[in-house]
């Protein structure tokens, strides 16, 4: 780190660091063929995408015939109405997805802490929706919900409580809710993971005092295994946030974005821009938009890890 | 006034009842839990042994009165067309899994072990630029990638599915196996250099079998990773007899929605190996993901 905030430079100069480089160069042999990779595939395309943004380039990629427009592609994302209705999309799915997600993982891993017959199967049984293919599961819940067939709609109706089975995934009143519905149901495992693991660190001493000292079960949790687990449920909700905020292929697969825009977010928005209508430009405006939101994220996340490395050193 | 011993049998049923409380509290929940998870899963296997005819009745048959595996048949048939392509897909999934996995490990691997025990000019800040891909999604990646992989002449490859798998695959593979090298003490290193080992020779004799349960789990991930990445594929495959499966399944049924009874079939089909691969190794794998979050 001391590289680039350009203490090394100011104290020693441009050519001890250049020698410091050199000494280390045998080291730099094992990252090369990473760094070389991460070069091609990550450092490329983010400057190809930033250089995109402020051209209009003609449908079918004929990149020659760009021109140069200035911020025209950014003003025009702004002032149009579909960036609203998509932020406010991406805003009530991450933040249901992350939250509900948590919340049930999180309670599964308290639920499975304690040993108990089964509890090994248990747990392999909840953690499957996380494993299987995000196009499989999207099927499976098309199928679920369908309008016709679906056996949701089916349970309502013989239950009484519809009199024919609702349109879940082809109404712009219940689409999200119930893509959320499907994104939880294999985000939570993951929670479930982190949280089990993190459960394991609560040292049982503590939770052993809290109760001699005659805190019952929901103290024991709220003052010593919660504030314990602080740092894990940073990097789970974090890393949760992430993957909801830059989901494609549920609300993609299930509805592609409709009907009429009520389940499209940032990302699958940006697809159809860029691959549906080919206007490249604005989609590699939305994208660097987006690369800012998400370096927000990025600082927050480095921040909670490094945390955790501190903690370590002094420990 | 009661005595010490009346107040603790006062007390202690209720506090029995309250711990109860909890424990059935979790149980219940657990099962709520279960049967969330559970019967989606349960319904495609259902679906996927019923007739075409039988999956489109209302009400539902709950339980296919003509349980059937023609499904199953039509998609595992060589001398199907349908098999075919399935089979197709299916080893296409396969081999740029595969690759991906191979490719992945072999990169990853000096790599990580560099950031877990070398200290040269710009390590965090490499090291923290590779953990942020993760934050990124495919499709931001995708304007760009697609224009250098028609330059490069890769487009409508397998190469180019398994260079761009690499963008998420190799992160990961870097952050899993550094909390494993982490973990390995620096003194068992030492005591090879002194016996008269080169830094890589006791790299690669000491410390990469310690680091097998680590290798595995990343492998793991890289594979189910590949194996279930639907965007790049999407995008940069047009020929029917390249395509995974996630995308082949697609193609198969978005020109046929009515066969729920195949779409399911080939949904289970795709699973299998992805969630027996994972229960399997789920030790490791578990292990090595929580591993950098939860530390202490």
């Amino acid at each position: 780190m001391t590289i680039l905030t350009g203490k090394t430079g100011a104290r020693g100069g441009f050519r001890p660091l250049l020698r410091k480089i050199w000494a280390h160069r045998a080291d730099y042999a094992y990252v090369l063929p990473a760094i070389a990779v991460m070069l091609i595939v990550i450092a490329y395309p983010i400057y190809y995408t930033v250089e995109l943004s402020f051209f209009n380039t003609p449908p079918g990629l004929q990149l020659r015939d760009k021109i140069f427009v200035g911020v025209d592609n950014y003003t025009a994302i702004l002032s149009s109405g579909i960036f609203w209705k998509v932020t406010s999309n991406t805003l009530i799915w991450t933040l249901a997805s992350t939250f509900i997600s948590f919340v049930l993982g999180f309670a599964c891993a308290l639920a499975l802490h304690r040993d108990f017959v089964g509890r090994g199967v248990l747990r392999a049984i909840l953690i499957i929706p996380w494993v299987i293919s995000a196009v499989a599961a999207s099927y499976i819940w098309k199928w679920i919900y369908h309008s016709d067939f679906g056996i949701i709609g089916a349970v309502l109706v013989e239950l009484g409580l519809a009199d024919r089975p609702p349109n879940f995934i082809d109404s712009v009143s219940t689409v999200l809710p119930s893509l959320i519905v499907v994104n939880i149901w294999r985000e939570f495992p993951f929670a479930m993971i982190m949280m089990m693991a993190g459960l394991q660190t609560v040292p049982d001493q503590l939770l052993r005092a809290a109760k001699v000292d005659g805190a019952n079960a929901w103290q024991r949790f709220w003052h010593v295994t919660f504030p314990h687990l602080r740092n894990v449920s940073t990097v789970t909700i974090l890393l949760l946030a992430v993957a909801n905020f830059n989901s494609f292929i549920i609300p993609w697969i299930m509805t592609g974005g409709g009907p009429s825009n009520a389940s499209h977010i940032w990302i699958t928005h940006i697809y159809e821009l860029a691959f549906g209508r080919q206007r490249w430009g604005v989609a590699s405006a939305y994208s660097v938009l987006l690369f800012l939101i998400l370096m927000m994220f990025g600082y927050f996340y480095v921040r909670a890890l490094s945390g955790n490395e501190r903690k370590d050193h002094s420990a | 006034m009661s005595t010490p011993a009346e107040t603790a049998a006062r007390g202690q049923p209720r506090r029995r009842m309250r711990v109860d409380g909890w424990r059935w509290g979790g149980r219940i929940f657990l099962v709520f839990m279960l049967l969330y998870t559970a019967l989606p899963m349960i319904w495609m296997l259902l679906t996927s042994i019923k007739s075409g005819f039988a999956a489109m009745q209302f009400p539902p048959q709950w339980w296919p009165d003509q349980p059937t595996l023609a499904s199953y048949q039509k998609l595992l048939d060589p001398q199907n067309s349908v098999g075919q392509d399935f089979l197709r897909f299916f080893w296409n999934s396969l081999f740029v899994s595969t690759a991906t996995t191979v490719l992945s490990v072999i990169v990853a691997v000096p790599a990580a072990y560099a950031f877990s025990r070398f200290t040269f000019p710009g390590r965090n800040f490499l090291f923290f630029a590779v953990l942020l891909r993760n934050m990124f999604p495919a499709v931001i990646f995708l304007v760009p990638l697609f224009i250098l992989m028609r330059a490069i002449g890769l487009v409508n490859t397998h190469g180019s599915l398994v260079l761009t798998y690499l963008t998420f695959g190799l992160p990961l593979a870097i952050w899993l196996l550094k909390g494993f090298y982490d973990n390995i003490p620096v003194q068992l290193e030492q005591a090879a250099r002194i016996d008269g080992a080169t830094r890589f020779q006791a790299f690669i004799l000491i410390v990469m079998p310690l680091s097998a349960p680590g290798i595995i789990a990343t492998a793991i991930y890289s594979f189910i990773g590949a194996w279930n990445e639907y965007i790049y594929a999407y995008t940069f495959l047009s020929k029917n007899e390249q395509l995974t499966l996630p995308v082949g399944i697609q193609r198969f049924f978005s020109e046929n929605t009515t066969d729920f009874p195949g779409l399911m079939a080939a949904s289970f089909i795709m699973s299998v190996p992805v969630v027996v691969l994972f229960l399997v190794l789920q030790r490791y794998f578990v292990r090595a993901l929580t591993e950098g979050a939860v530390k202490h």
